[in-house]
């Protein structure tokens, strides 16, 4: 059995630790002070790439690697703290800001340190009150303490923080659309280029950073990279010859929900196995996994054929899907597949920001194609077509068979992914948020077909039994495609 | 939308605790415009909901034009162009929640409000006829381990059943 490995967590629990004097007691703030007394900002800076700390909010990306393309002659800088978490399926952020707010301020305080920054706005979802609440009181208490404002503990470093309130928009949590709320627009994300790292909010280069990516600088700075980079595991990129490290370290914050028995957040080590991590959430409720959703209601969904891919950047990432906020979603044999996809475009559709036709014209179609399906009233040609599949040769090809035409599933292909094509992964869109609309909606059906199928043959939806409802794998070419990374230390 | 076209019935102005904290606000921007989002929440929590004559009061406090304002306003789910009940029911039912049986919750609300649900541009759909509630369906509230939920003005209720939400509207 997996024991939890609570780093981030471990003090969550502690009566009043989201006051200063109880957080103190418990280390609050040392690693701040060793930080400022015994390395360099460009030290700090190095550790965290040396860490191999990737982002926790969704995209993965190597926070060292981000920093450094920071230009450092250009001020102010600013950080922004993405404490926007509206991802379906995440809710580690939230119990960081509402129990233990000081760690995320000391969190700030390093990565502030380490670049030069002397304003820190935290972006904090509308609907997070209490979190709010409790982060404007630590803030206030670090500000008494002498943590933060001007001089801090006798160094000359000016910081502050400022929480700032959104107010209900999912696309907010997109780092661009992010700043131009914090702007005081409307949260249309930006192109890119420029990234925030070079012209980000109010025009100056900004870091953005989810809460609880921050929430890990504390502990490389405290225990060294060494110790953090013996979690989880380093594999090895075989893009490059020689193969480099591509380290997957740290713990993560699993949110995980749906038809498990104990749902919550589980601090593991990066790199565990979905059918692991579904055991540590006190088992299935119910027979069988129909189906899983590994990194928030974006991610493409995971069949019972892959639950032994693991749940880090990037095994996921070659497993055609990703790991993104860490939201894990289970479903067992009682659910539909029509019905959740339903559900899910219907939020997609609520959320598209409406600047670029292709999402705000292709996302509600989506969802109509879907609910149509639902209704009963999806679409069917009478007519027939050659099938492909795996022929004869074993190569992908026509396979000599006929095979029906449903119109609104290749409709539903087709409007998807001229949203953000799939397959070649490009989008016609500004910001990613297209990719995350048919990611689902192409991946839900490609890989549970037959119950898009029946839902359209019967007029009705019907719940296959699991067996029957999901693509085996030979059929399924996204997962012949998938790619089961070697770790870099076996090589 | 010019300013003339406004009709303004009744005239808004903070009132002195919020006009300290707005105060404090403005000083935490380079630009003044940033303050956007806070100073709306502050607006609406004390008019109940965003008026022309508020946006008027934050364009000029702001320096912006009211144009501006009303874009910022109707994007943004949480501000309310309409009057709301007291209050303002936010159940979730993203994937999550539907999964933890939220569609029980929500029918019981309906049929406990007598009430439909709100929809973004008909708000008075969702308020019952003694304007005390209005219930809303909102996505994910970064709460689906405690599924499903329901947020009564500021306040979370968790792992709800019906008679979980018997107890909370009759507490009221
Ligand atoms: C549609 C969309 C929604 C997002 N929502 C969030 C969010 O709620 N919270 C978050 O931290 N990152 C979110 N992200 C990711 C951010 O764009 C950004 O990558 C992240 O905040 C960077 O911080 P990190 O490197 O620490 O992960 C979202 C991205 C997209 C495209
Ligand atoms: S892809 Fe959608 S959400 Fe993103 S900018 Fe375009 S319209 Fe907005
Ligand atoms: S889906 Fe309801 S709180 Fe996340």
């Amino acid at each position: 059995m997996i024991e939890e490995r609570r780093i981030l967590y471990e003090h969550l629990d502690v009566p009043d630790i989201n006051t200063f004097d109880v957080f103190r007691q418990y280390d609050g703030y040392t690693r701040f002070e060793k930080a400022i007394t015994e390395y360099q900002p460009d030290d700090i800076a190095k550790m965290v790439m040396d860490s191999g700390l990737k982002g926790r909010g969704g995209a993965g990306f190597s926070t060292g690697l981000k920093w450094s393309f920071v230009p450092r002659d250009i001020k102010p800088c600013y950080l922004c703290c993405n404490a926007d978490e509206s991802e379906p399926g995440t809710f580690s952020n939230r119990y960081v800001l509402e129990k233990n707010p000081h760690l995320l301020i000391e969190g700030i305080l390093i990565c502030c340190y380490a670049m030069g920054i002397e304003t820190t706005y935290v972006y904090i979802r509308g609907e997070f009150t209490l979190g709010k609440q409790m982060l404007d009181a630590a803030i206030k208490e670090a500000y008494e303490q002498g943590y933060l404002g001007k001089d801090i503990r006798g160094t000359g470093l000016n910081i502050d923080i400022y929480s700032h309130p959104g107010a209900g928009a999912y696309i907010c949590g997109e780092e661009t659309g992010l700043i131009e709320s914090l702007e005081g627009k409307r949260g249309q994300p930006r192109n890119k280029p420029p990234f925030p790292a070079v012209e980000g909010v109010f025009g100056k280069p900004t870091v953005v950073q989810n809460v609880e990516t921050l929430c890990n600088l504390p502990f490389i700075v405290g225990n060294g990279v060494e110790w953090y980079t013996q979690m989880g595991p380093t594999y090895a990129d075989t893009r490059s010859d020689p193969p480099t490290p591509d380290p997957n370290t740290g713990t993560k914050l699993y949110c995980i929900s749906g038809d498990v028995n104990e749902p919550g957040v589980y601090e593991l080590d990066l790199g565990l196995t979905c059918s692991e991590l579904i055991e540590v959430a006190g088992g299935l409720r119910g027979e069988e996994v129909k189906a899983v959703i590994p990194g928030g209601s974006s991610a493409p969904i995971l069949t019972h054929y892959e639950l032994d891919t693991r749940l880090d950047f990037t095994s996921l990432t070659l497993a055609k899907s990703m790991l993104g906020s860490g939201g894990i979603i289970v479903m067992n044999e009682t659910r539909n597949i029509v019905d959740c996809l339903l559900n899910i475009m219907k939020f997609y559709a609520h959320e598209s920001c409406g600047q670029c036709t292709p999402c705000r014209w292709g996302t509600p179609w989506v969802r109509d194609i879907v609910q149509r399906i639902a209704d009963g009233n999806g679409r069917k040609s009478t007519m027939t077509r050659p099938k492909f599949g795996v022929a004869e040769n074993g190569r992908w090809g026509d396979t000599g068979e006929t095979e029906d035409i449903y119109e609104d599933l290749d409709l539903l292909e087709s409007v998807a992914n001229n949203i953000a094509n799939v397959d070649t992964m490009t989008w016609n869109t500004i910001c990613v948020f297209g990719i995350a609309v048919s990611w689902p909606a192409v991946s839900y059906m490609r890989k549970f077909r037959p119950e898009f199928e029946a839902a359209i043959r019967e007029g009705k939806l019907v719940t296959l039994p699991v067996a029957e409802a999901t693509v085996p794998p030979e059929e399924n070419y996204a997962y012949q495609q998938r790619f089961v990374p070697k770790e870099f230390a076996d090589l | 939308m010019s300013d003339e076209l406004i009709q303004i019935e009744t005239p808004f102005a903070f009132n002195e605790e919020n006009q300290r904290e707005f105060n404090a606000l403005i000083g935490r921007y380079p630009v003044k415009e940033a303050a956007m989002l806070p100073t709306l929440h502050l607006a609406q929590r004390q008019a109940g909901y965003i008026t022309p004559a508020v946006m008027k009061y934050v364009a000029e406090q702001l320096e912006v034009s009211v144009m501006k304002v009303k874009d910022v306003v109707t994007f943004y789910p949480m501000f309310f162009e309409e009057p709301v009940g007291e209050y303002v029911i936010r159940i979730c039912h993203t994937l999550p929640c539907a999964l933890r049986d939220c569609k029980i919750v929500l029918d019981h609300l309906k049929a406990k409000l007598d009430t439909d649900v709100a929809s973004e541009t008909n708000l008075a759909k969702g308020t019952t006829a003694d304007g005390k509630f209005t219930l809303m369906k909102v996505e994910c509230l970064a709460s689906c381990d405690v599924a499903p939920v329901i947020m009564v003005n500021d306040d979370l209720h968790k792992n709800l059943t019906p008679e979980k939400v018997d107890e909370i509207i009759d507490n009221l």
